[in-house]
């Protein structure tokens, strides 16, 4: 008996959504941070959504947000001109790192001693988090506003997307460009997974997957609206992505068959992304909330449980074969 | 039609007093202890952190006895952009990011009750 998706619905925020990352897991399992418009990023339960705390001090709007994988620190980037780094347990304000205009994007390396900004003035910098009255390391080239700046290649490289409608692989080292992607329109979001070296692009109401490394197209997929983030699955099974027309889309990597589609939000989706287990994704909207999806809708697990009414039910739904993943609930 | 999944409960929501990071939390007691930067930077040992832990405590406690001493008091408060305004000091919010005050004079006019962003402020005096 195939049940329907219930989203879990995270309130909080007061404005718009606009970005969102997942740690890796730690002992206490994993954890989702939210950038939002109002100013106050927040720091959720990966798998339950509940509420952690909230990171004060930031004076404008929060357009980036990231935990590093142990979920012991979090970096922010926001409209005031900052990006700051935090102390992701006790929520206290670790560092501020004063940029020339807004800030859009951090991103921590490996083993968090470093952080990549970008933002609105076209420069990516690399701070040193342990030394950060130096000088940052500057990377300039891009001819817009950048939108992402990612570590990949095991922290030697870097991918850059920009309103200049590029997005460049940088070397750390040299700071050179070493390979350029041009489109005709303007990149709307990037994610990294280095598990395979695959890079997911989203641009008008595509959904593009390109090896890392060398920058080589793998395949697009067509949405049926415009999409603002997608993200692929760990096991590379499944992608999702939401967009314009408030929906969030499942499909088939392999196939590229769309799956499903699931309405819930009252607003663009501005951020998706799977967490570390593959288990959940998770949705930040322009109406303010972010929404928890299951990947395998019956599943039990973190709040969601598989409650059958009776014990007919449970006997047809063994009998038909239906999804084997449904655990029936005794008692 | 396709029975809705269900749920145990709904996700629970910010506290609309506190910022949260619960103290008491087993992650925070565990990691915690490691968070004072200043001690892991330095390297200092049991002992040193203990002491620290105890300046820390007078300090903290210094500084809430002030703000108690505070209370109905006319204070001077100044802040970015040169701005120094008088008030009377009422109440401070639990994370010291609001300060309370009422009849704070100000340019345009004296306003009966307000909050001052703690932030913007740069220093505060009052007399004893």
């Amino acid at each position: 008996m195939a049940m329907r998706q219930t989203p879990l619905t995270c309130s909080g925020h007061t404005r718009p959504v606009v970005d969102l990352a997942f740690s890796g897991i730690t002992p206490y399992g994993y954890f989702l941070i939210s950038a939002c418009k109002d100013g106050k990023p927040m720091l959720r339960q990966g798998d339950t959504g509940d509420w952690i705390g909230t990171f004060l001090g930031h004076k404008g709007a929060v357009w980036g947000a990231t935990l590093n994988k142990e979920a012991t620190k979090a970096a922010t980037a926001a409209a005031d001109f900052t990006a700051k780094v935090w102390d992701a347990v006790s929520g206290d304000e670790v560092l501020t790192l004063a940029h020339k205009h807004i800030v859009k994007s951090v991103n921590f390396t490996q083993d968090s001693s470093c952080l990549l900004t970008g933002g609105n003035d076209k420069t990516i910098r690399i701070y040193d988090i342990n030394k950060p009255e130096a000088e940052p390391q500057e990377i300039t080239g891009h001819t817009s506003a950048i939108k992402k700046a990612l570590w990949c290649n095991n922290d030697t490289q870097i991918l850059s997307a920009a309103d200049d409608k590029t997005v460049r692989l940088w070397d750390r080292t040299s700071t050179a460009v070493v390979k350029q992607l041009s489109f005709d329109m303007s990149v709307s979001s990037m994610e990294y997974i280095p598990d395979g070296e695959v890079l997911v692009i989203t641009y008008g109401k595509t959904i593009a997957f390109y090896n890392a490394l060398s920058l080589d197209l793998i395949k697009t997929v067509d949405a049926p609206a415009s999409i603002h983030s997608a993200s692929l699955h760990p096991d590379k099974d499944f992608f999702v992505a939401g967009g314009d027309d408030f929906k969030l889309y499942k499909y088939d990597y392999s196939t590229k068959e769309e799956l499903e589609s699931y309405k819930g939000h009252f607003g663009p989706v501005h951020c998706v992304r799977f967490s570390p287990d593959g288990e959940l994704y998770a949705s930040g909207s322009e109406d303010g909330t972010l929404r928890l999806w299951q990947t395998e809708v019956g599943k039990t697990y973190g709040l969601w449980k598989c409650v059958l009414p009776d014990f007919l039910s449970q006997l047809s739904c063994v009998l038909a074969g239906s999804p084997p993943v449904c655990h029936i609930a005794i008692g | 039609m396709r029975t809705p999944m269900s749920v145990l409960r709904l996700p629970r929501g910010p506290d609309p007093n506190s910022r949260g990071f619960d103290p008491d939390s087993p992650r925070f007691i565990a990691l915690c202890s490691t968070t004072i930067s200043s001690s892991t930077d330095t390297e200092t040992d049991s002992v040193q952190i203990g002491e620290e832990q105890c300046a820390r405590s007078m300090l903290r406690e210094s500084f809430l006895r002030t703000l108690i001493a505070m209370t109905n008091k006319q204070v001077q408060f100044y802040m970015y952009e040169r701005v120094k305004v008088n008030a009377v000091f009422v109440a401070s919010d639990i994370d010291v990011l609001n300060f309370q005050v009422s009849d704070l004079q100000t340019p345009i006019g004296v306003q009966k009750e307000a909050l001052l962003r703690c932030q913007d402020v740069i220093l505060y005096s009052f007399d004893l």
